[in-house]
């Protein structure tokens, strides 16, 4: 599962602790520029647990340099041990823009990506610090470019797109290489409509941030561009995702009643998927990753 | 009365700077400073952190971390995020313009200093404050951006600078400086910056010095080898504003300059004289350091750092050192 790092360290290392216990297998800690920075986050996990695998990212390398990525990944192994994967990616866009990094019409960025990823490795590889990396990919470039990294984490929840997802990935040389998604989440064994609520939001941010490839596909462009246009006139992001349609939620997030999670997992797995990261808003409350646990039928 | 604390780098091996910690912490020496080696593959933030993580009494500070090598954005959450590990009560972040040949190395071109650091320390003030900020100028841009982590209270900046613009400028904003440069150089600098102060919007602020020299434990000659290649460093990157407040005779330190940037390191430091080097570093047996330290008291300075490179074994140097201060204290 992914924690939150909106929230302030103590409950992101509570809940990291208790994803420990229950018997997850990794804590994912994204870094986001409106957010408290994710090595930090994830050292103050580290601190606290042992077994747990923490994953670093997705991590933009138009925010941090090569080096700086893998200095962070460096500290982190040499201190707490090789526990820790990277995700890097370009990051949401309009995130991107508000801290003066405008990739919209940046031509390139997959190869930026792989160059960097690249760059990373070699830092590593001369510390002797292994470390998998990943790529967080969406659109159809960013999806071939994945092939030469260890894993690809896909941004769908819906099985359809997670196929189509892999099919652009193509031909991997890479026998270990491992398909992922990482998705906005809500499994629920009785619905909480104020947790519906949050994940219709985040929804509504990820869906204004997708590639223009992926919102024609999903005939979302033009509801997207609006809604694009108002965010930047001021208009409230509630108001916003609620004038945006509901398979986006569909398209980005995996939201299902515990009973629905068994069949849909089995169905990823059936398309190579190994490795799924449960997103925002799941890990709202202790009681809502309990929920997950027993959806997943952990043992502790 | 004058405090010590601990200095060490990003770029030292890790179970160095634990190890050095831990002599802080035995020791309650109150604070360890970090300064920021960009070329080093290691997070600053992160080599904060594992130390206010794993010793609960040791104040930890930046000094100091550059804003023309990161987005302003990364500084700010950094610092928050280790401020809250550190209750609020323990984490100072340093910034500085950042080594001159360093930045020269990432290609970074460093234009209107003084403007950086002072729209750098605005920027991160409004960040934490949880302000919505647009600003496009010089080396930050931000639009429509705001901290959603923003707790609404500052970490202390303290501004690691050496020309007398930029410790004006110290004065005038900051809450501390961390000095460095040759010993003649301090009184003046410290004088630079309390005019500042006096002219400041905050003149009653409690403002910090800090003094952080080169330092070492000496026990043979050849420790002073340790410190040589240091030197030639820092004067290769000392400004000609410094060295004349210094009242060094610049073609003693233009020859080592010279030589540093045509032949490297290890030859720049062959030049570093006796002379020289008591000049620019304090050295000597433990009582001879303590006492030295001691002196810079008088000129105005509230905390002294030890080290890099400490003397032949850094741990037992930290050691010995720490507990002397005890004892003379």
């Amino acid at each position: 599962m992914s924690v939150n790092v909106n929230e302030t360290i103590h409950e992101t290392v509570g809940k990291s602790v208790l994803a420990e216990k229950l018997g997850f297998d990794y804590v994912w800690v994204s870094d986001v520029p409106e957010q408290r920075y994710a090595p930090v986050v994830a050292s103050a996990i580290a601190a606290r647990t042992k077994r747990i695998k923490i994953g670093l990212g997705l991590l933009s390398p138009f925010v941090h340099s090569p080096l700086q990525i893998a200095g962070s990944v460096i500290t982190l192994v040499e201190t707490y041990g090789e526990r820790f994967e990277l995700c890097i990616g370009p990051g949401d866009r309009n995130q991107m823009k508000r801290i003066g990094i405008n990739l919209t019409h940046q031509r390139g960025i997959s190869d930026d990506l792989l160059a960097a990823k690249n760059e990373i490795e070699k830092i590593l590889r001369k510390r002797r610090v292994d470390c998998p990396v990943w790529l967080g990919a969406q659109g159809p470039k960013m999806l071939r470019a994945s092939r030469f990294f260890a894993g690809v984490l896909l941004n769908y929840g819906s099985s359809e797109l997670v196929k189509w997802a892999v099919d652009q990935v193509g031909q991997v040389k890479n026998r270990n290489f491992k398909y992922g998604i990482y998705a906005l989440s809500y499994v629920y064994a009785k619905h909480d409509p104020k947790i519906h609520k949050l994940l219709k939001v985040s929804c509504a941010v990820v869906t204004l941030g997708a590639t223009k490839t992926v919102l024609e596909k999903l005939s979302l462009a033009e509801e997207v561009a609006q809604a694009n246009k108002a965010l930047e006139n001021g208009v409230s992001l509630d108001l916003i995702a609620n004038s945006i349609p509901d398979r986006s939620m569909e398209s980005f997030s995996i939201h299902k009643r515990s009973g629905e999670l068994g069949a849909y997992l089995a169905e990823l797995s059936g398309l190579g998927i190994e490795h799924v990261v449960f997103g925002y808003p799941q890990n709202h409350s202790k009681q809502t990753i309990r929920q997950l646990s027993r959806a997943l039928n952990l043992k502790p | 009365m004058v405090q010590l604390a601990i200095g060490v780098t990003s770029g030292m091996r890790l179970e160095h700077i634990l190890e050095l910690s831990q002599v802080a912490e035995r020791h309650d020496i109150k604070r360890v400073w970090i300064g920021e080696d960009i070329t080093a593959p290691h997070d600053v933030f992160v080599s904060a952190s594992t130390i206010l993580l794993r010793f609960k009494k040791l104040h930890v500070g930046i000094g100091v971390t550059s804003p023309l090598v990161r987005n302003i954005s990364t500084i700010a959450r950094a610092a928050e995020s280790l401020s809250e590990i550190g209750n609020y009560e323990r984490f100072t972040l340093g910034l500085g313009v950042g080594g001159l040949q360093d930045l020269q190395r990432l290609g970074i071109k460093v234009v209107k200093p003084r403007d950086a650091l002072r729209d750098a320390t605005v920027l991160l003030r409004a960040m934490w404050k949880g302000k919505t900020l647009t600003f496009n100028k010089g080396n930050f841009q931000l639009r429509l951006y705001q901290a959603r982590y923003a707790s609404n209270r500052e970490a202390p900046i303290f501004f690691g600078v050496r020309g007398p613009k930029l410790l004006r400028l110290a004065g005038e904003i900051s809450d501390g400086v961390i000095l460095s440069g040759p010993k003649t150089y301090v009184k003046k600098a410290v004088h630079l910056v309390r005019e500042a102060i006096r002219e400041s919007e905050r003149p009653a602020r409690n403002f910090k010095f800090v003094l952080w020299l080169p330092t070492v434990l000496v026990e043979k000659a050849a420790d002073l080898k340790l410190v040589r290649n240091t030197v030639a460093y820092v004067l290769a990157d000392t400004p000609r504003k410094v060295l004349e407040l210094a009242g060094l005779e610049y073609e003693e330190v233009n020859e080592i300059r010279e030589v540093y940037h045509k032949h490297g390191i290890v030859w720049a430091s062959k030049l570093i004289t006796p002379s020289v080097l008591e000049k620019v570093v304090i050295q000597g047996d433990q009582q001879q350091i303590v006492e030295e330290f001691k002196t810079f008291e008088k000129s105005g300075i509230n905390e002294v750092v030890f080290g890099p490179p400490y003397g032949a074994h850094p741990q037992t140097a930290g050691n010995e050192l720490a507990e002397f201060w005890m004892r003379y204290s």
